[in-house]
């Protein structure tokens, strides 16, 4: 009972209703092989840029798609709750004796389990083609929670946008604008050294590049517990703000 | 209650229903019907006054106040993904259930609002009266002392508004739920609740029981259609006849109200005739609670219900 069996029940009801959608979950679940293999082939050339250490553009390529794939997740959690307090499912559940923080909790694990799930997909791709995971199972249990991690900070930024505006429309528009420019201006797809000076800077205060960069580090690197610490603290900082925003927001739709 | 953009919504109300009473709320659109049942549901924070539902203080104990109501609120609140099944089920665990005892109050509630052959069925799949069964099961998943129900058969077809009303009766007279419901059909105010409130406007403007209400009026109504260029003739002719103590207009005519109507009624009919008014129709009823609103307001519900707006969701 208490906030881990209403996070439970409210989970269940986030997979059931993704799993009743198969169109959303084979678009998402074949996203990963799509890109990776798509950008693989496009950016091929870029492969021999690389310094020798790198593995090739693939095992490059492979902690991109993980962070794009994740971002690309990240705005349904936001769509499902403006849709339950649209429909009067959230009212539903507020009227019920359910903790309010399980609403939420409940919301991140769905958007957590789904990227996770692409993670697994992107991850077992590359091995696929060739890519080898230097840093062995736990490199590749590292790499989930990575994963979890930074959905969790994402998926908590559109649930504020979305109780903010109520309107599943602004979350697309933001989504749509954001993710370009925070692939782009970071290390997902390509080395900074490819990139002119000013965007150059814009990729080191960008996020994206130290989750890739950590991702990276396990696929093709060695357990470095610098990136590793200073990838997992940044994110937890930005998983902070971003749930202290939306429980700001969602306080005001519950009083 | 005051909204955030200064709207006053309900002002200066107060009343009690007792346990085991059937009370309604009658009122047109925007009289302040939704928002007090969303205070005292605890969906909505009130701006001032004291609620206690239950025997429990609204704002010291609002997580035992939701165990001990069920709530149905006026747009269905279904997932519509899920199976009436896994609705009831999910509802059960909010309500802190579990196990056999969840899966069969689950089984007994379906039983109870027969919709044991599509419970493995998405809701998506159901007709409106089958969603409005379902989300009153729902509601009763914790078995509640008391039942909140706003508006419950708005937009329904006669068919399933009866099913609901059926139920209803049920819950009140042999399990004893007390019954607090918000409505704007005279018909269903009048079948059902034991106790009424009148709302509009913010404010409470008569209580009692039906009968109550109707016998305080007085009398009888003789309503009269005649066209609008004898109208105002009409009522000076008739205020003339004795017994007749109120003429009023009405939509499609005059209504005059008197004690014993049918005593009286020839003489209504003479009298127009000598004066060249002839009446297309003309019928005699006793008060109704539409006039009850009328002599408290100088409106009529029914012709507010024709211009009644979309129904908004339950959460502001």
């Amino acid at each position: 009972m208490g906030i881990p069996y209403d996070t439970e029940s409210l989970f269940q009801r986030g997979l059931t209703k993704m799993i009743r959608n198969p169109t959303l979950l084979v678009t998402y679940l074949v996203e990963p092989i799509a890109f990776l293999v798509l950008f693989s082939q496009m950016f091929t050339k870029l492969g021999e840029f690389l310094p020798s250490t790198a593995g090739g553009y693939v095992a490059y390529l492979t902690p991109g798609i993980l962070v794009f794939c994740a971002l690309i997740a990240s705005p349904q959690g936001g769509v499902s709750i403006v849709n339950d307090i649209n429909s009067g499912f959230l009212s539903k559940i507020l009227l019920t004796q359910s903790s309010r923080a399980a609403i939420l909790l409940g919301r991140l694990l769905t958007d957590v389990s789904l990227s996770v799930g692409e993670a697994v997909i992107t991850i077992i791709t590359a091995m696929a083609m060739g890519v080898t995971i230097s840093t062995g199972l736990p490199g590749v249990l590292l790499i989930f929670l990575t994963v979890a991690f930074f959905e969790m900070a994402l998926s908590g930024l559109f649930l504020a946008i979305g109780i903010a505006t109520r309107k599943t429309e602004t979350l697309s528009a933001v989504s749509g604008f954001l993710y370009l420019p925070l692939i782009f201006l970071s290390t997902a797809m390509f080395p900074t050294s490819f990139l002119p000076g000013w965007a150059q800077t814009a990729s080191n205060y960008n996020p994206v590049t130290y989750i890739a960069d950590v991702a990276r580090e396990l696929v093709s690197g060695g357990l470095n517990l610098n990136t590793l610490v200073e990838g997992y603290a940044l994110t937890g900082v930005i998983a902070l703000v971003t749930f202290a925003a939306t429980l700001y927001q969602f306080r005001k739709v519950i009083s | 209650m005051v909204y955030k953009d200064g709207t006053r919504a309900v002002e200066g109300i107060s009343f009690s229903v007792d346990e085991g009473e059937f009370f309604g709320f009658l009122g047109p659109n925007g009289a302040g019907k939704s928002t007090t049942i969303k205070v005292l549901t605890t969906l909505l924070r009130k701006t001032s006054g004291r609620v206690s539902v239950s025997g429990y203080d609204l704002d010291e104990s609002p997580n035992d106040i939701r165990r001990s109501m069920g709530v149905l609120t006026q747009e269905t609140s279904l997932d519509v993904d899920l199976t009436g099944w896994e609705n009831l089920h999910l509802q059960g665990r909010l309500q802190q259930l579990h196990g056999k005892q969840l899966d069969e109050r689950v089984s007994e509630l379906l039983k109870l609002v027969q919709l044991e052959d599509v419970a493995k069925k998405p809701v998506g799949r159901y007709s409106g009266g089958m969603r409005k069964r379902l989300d009153l099961a729902s509601a009763l998943i914790h078995n509640p002392k008391m039942l909140f129900l706003d508006e419950p058969t708005t937009g329904l077809d006669a068919q399933s508004r009866t099913a609901i009303w059926e139920y209803l009766e049920d819950l009140n007279k042999n399990h004893g739920i007390t019954i607090f419901l918000t409505t704007q059909y005279l018909e269903e105010a009048d079948r059902l609740c034991r106790q009424l409130s009148i709302i509009d406007h913010g404010k409470l403007i008569a209580k009692g029981s039906p009968s109550e209400l109707k016998k305080a009026l007085g009398g009888d109504t003789i309503a009269l259609t005649l066209g609008p260029s004898v109208r105002a003739k009409a009522k000076e002719v008739l205020s003339t006849i004795q017994g007749i103590y109120s003429v009023l207009d009405s939509e499609t005519g005059v209504a005059a109200y008197a004690k014993n109507a049918g005593q009286i009624v020839a003489e209504v009919v003479t009298t127009l005739d000598r004066n060249d008014i002839h009446p297309s129709f003309l019928s005699i009823s006793s008060p109704t609670l539409d006039d009850v609103f009328l002599e408290k307001t100088g409106r009529r519900i029914r012709s507010e219900e024709l211009l009644r707006k979309e129904t908004e969701p339950f959460l502001m």
